[in-house]
């Protein structure tokens, strides 16, 4: 069986002959490190992104089969992006940048965080219209065509591949902070947040309509949100609900519509009480359940909602950084949860620094060994 | 309604601009600038802690009235350091050396504030140094670290040894929390308190700072 073809049965709740060992990338600091340790060329560890062929190389040496998190797409982001730029020089060498969403960051030279969010330009209506909106609007430029027309001819034809299906929300937050998009949600102009969304979601509908226009077949897609975190969503469930469901009831539809299925949803943190909103909406598979650091689970999440809800990740990635000891427990948790069907493991987000090499190459070795 | 109730009920829903109007009338009306403070101001914002630990409101609720709560604060201010109110007790609170991430933080501050806790913000990116420094020149009970990274949350340990080292630990308590901070790595580090939420954060501060006093 090609790993496609696992896949596919598995979330199909066919047989497959093996687990495919599947994972979610890498954060950057961790290939320098094994680079460091001499345990990959130095060359493989700068530049290596999702599916670029480094990375495919990578997954060779290591024993992967895939990366989950490795959709093709198109430009669903603010169309010219802001210009991104230094702002200021604070004295302790920390830099405030305006960034392409048009946040204002601040950011460390050789600190590995993420940013500290200090400002944001989506206040008010008035940038909204006049900032914003131009930036939202639908350009075939968006989209390389060509590219879709021919992907079914040139599509690796032995690995699952997704279509990223943009973000409702997601984008969003990054556009405005969470404080900047509470605020926008509660101040004064009570249509403005909507329109936001509404405007946002409307372009990625017909991005997303343009590219299944052109015939290409795609086994999955998948959305990016995380708008969670360590004790559930950053937004109430009931909010979510009004401004983002019918968005993915109409992205969901159209996917339905050309065949796609399967439609998984990235987001961190804790996403139980937002599972209502995007399971009864179509989205079907949760990724990457951070079991790990966060604590989300999927067996009470299958327990809910029946075996429509597939799952791909869930394994507390925080083992690979232990011994074979831990490793094997995470492998033997999950051999628990595939036996619920549709679930396929996968470290429950990129790995860290820490990470042991040789206990990925481990773990990528034993659990496909599984056989389903 | 009262207009102190008032103030605590659009407090609760974040409304900004009538906090602030009812601050002001209730000031010229005369009434006792703690009474606003407590019963109205930092009632509504108790209201909100106890029901974002319960899950029946979430961050942006949290935000909207703390904004609304600081907006009000403000016009009290010069009001409470004339009557020489107090405060429960003081924390100094931060992100951790390496970590740029705040909102775990902000939240626990304005959860803290809603508890008429003095807070001294240091940032993100905070020293285990400047985290006792401070505690020491401003007579602070509780250092409060907060970290979202699992490559940065072992500073907090750092914290630990280096108030052992300036000798504060009796002294001083240290509160740790973030999205990868568990109990468990509380005791490991010899920490004095995890709680898993901005809310609850809170209530212990004011535990803390009661014993401590």
């Amino acid at each position: 069986m090609t790993n496609r073809e696992r896949i596919m049965n598995i979330l199909h709740f066919k047989d497959a002959d093996r687990l495919p060992a599947v994972h979610f990338g890498y954060w950057g600091e961790l290939l320098l490190e094994w680079a460091e340790q001499g345990k990959i060329s130095k060359d493989l560890a700068i530049g290596n992104y999702d599916g670029s062929e480094k990375e495919i190389e990578l997954d060779r040496i290591i024993g992967w089969d895939c990366n989950w998190s490795r959709p093709v797409g198109y430009n669903n982001g603010l169309f010219p992006p802001f210009e991104h730029k230094v702002l200021e020089v604070l004295p302790d060498g920390s830099q405030r940048v305006q960034s392409p969403d048009g946040l204002i960051e601040r950011i460390k030279p050789g600190t590995v965080s993420i940013p500290s969010e200090d400002d944001y330009l989506l206040k008010d209506r008035e940038a909204f219209e006049t900032l914003y909106k131009p930036k939202m609007q639908f350009f075939p430029e968006r989209i390389d065509l060509e590219y879709f027309r021919n992907f079914n001819n040139t599509r690796p034809q032995d690995v699952a591949v997704g279509l990223a299906v943009g973000s409702v929300l997601g984008n969003i937050r990054n556009m405005t902070s969470v404080v900047g998009m509470s605020y926008l949600i509660y101040d004064e102009d009570e249509d403005l947040f909507a329109d936001i969304v509404d405007t946002y979601a409307d372009m990625q509908y017909k991005c997303l309509e343009a590219v299944l226009q052109t015939g290409a077949k795609f086994d999955f897609a998948h959305y990016w949100e995380d708008i969670c975190f360590k004790n559930g969503p950053l937004i109430s469930p009931e909010l979510f609900e009004k401004y983002c469901a019918k968005h993915y009831k109409k992205r969901n539809d159209l996917c339905h519509k050309y065949g796609i299925d399967i439609i998984s949803l990235d987001c961190d943190g804790v996403v139980e009480k937002l599972l209502p909103t995007w399971f009864n909406n179509g989205v079907n598979t949760m990724f990457p359940i951070e079991v790990g650091v966060w604590g989300d689970q999927f067996e009470p999440a299958r327990k809910k909602f029946g075996n429509g809800l597939l799952g791909v990740g869930g394994m507390d990635k925080t083992a690979l950084r232990k011994d074979k000891a831990a490793v094997d427990a995470e492998i033997e948790r999950m051999k628990r949860l595939v036996s619920l069907g549709g679930f396929i493991p996968c470290p429950d987000h990129r790995l860290m620094p820490g990470t042991k090499f040789e206990l990925v190459q481990y773990y990528a070795e034993e659990i496909k060994k599984i056989r389903i | 309604m009262s207009i102190i109730n008032e103030i605590s009920e659009n407090l609760q829903t974040g409304k900004v601009k009538a906090v602030k109007e009812l601050v002001q009338t209730a000031i010229n009306d005369g009434i006792d600038p703690s009474t606003i403070l407590n019963d109205g101001l930092l009632s509504g914002m108790n209201v909100i802690g106890e029901k974002f630990k319960n899950n029946e409101v979430y961050v942006p609720e949290v935000l909207v009235a703390a904004r609304a709560m600081n907006a009000g604060v403000q016009l009290l201010k010069p009001l409470l350091i004339e009557e020489g109110v107090q405060a429960k007790g003081r924390v100094c609170i931060g992100t951790v050396q390496g970590d740029l991430h705040d909102i775990g933080k902000n939240l626990v501050k304005m959860m803290m504030e809603g508890k008429g806790i003095e807070v001294i913000d240091l940032g993100t990116d905070v020293s285990p140094e400047t985290f006792v420094n401070t505690a020491i020149e401003k007579d602070c009970q509780i250092i409060c670290c907060s970290a979202l990274l699992t490559t940065t949350m072992d500073v907090m340990g750092e914290v630990v040894k280096c108030a052992e080292k300036a000798g504060i630990r009796d002294k001083v308590k240290i509160m740790v929390g973030g999205a990868p901070v568990t109990q468990e790595f509380c005791d490991k580090i010899g920490a004095d308190c995890y709680t898993s939420d901005a809310a609850s954060a809170a209530d212990a501060a004011v535990e803390l700072c009661r014993s401590a006093s």
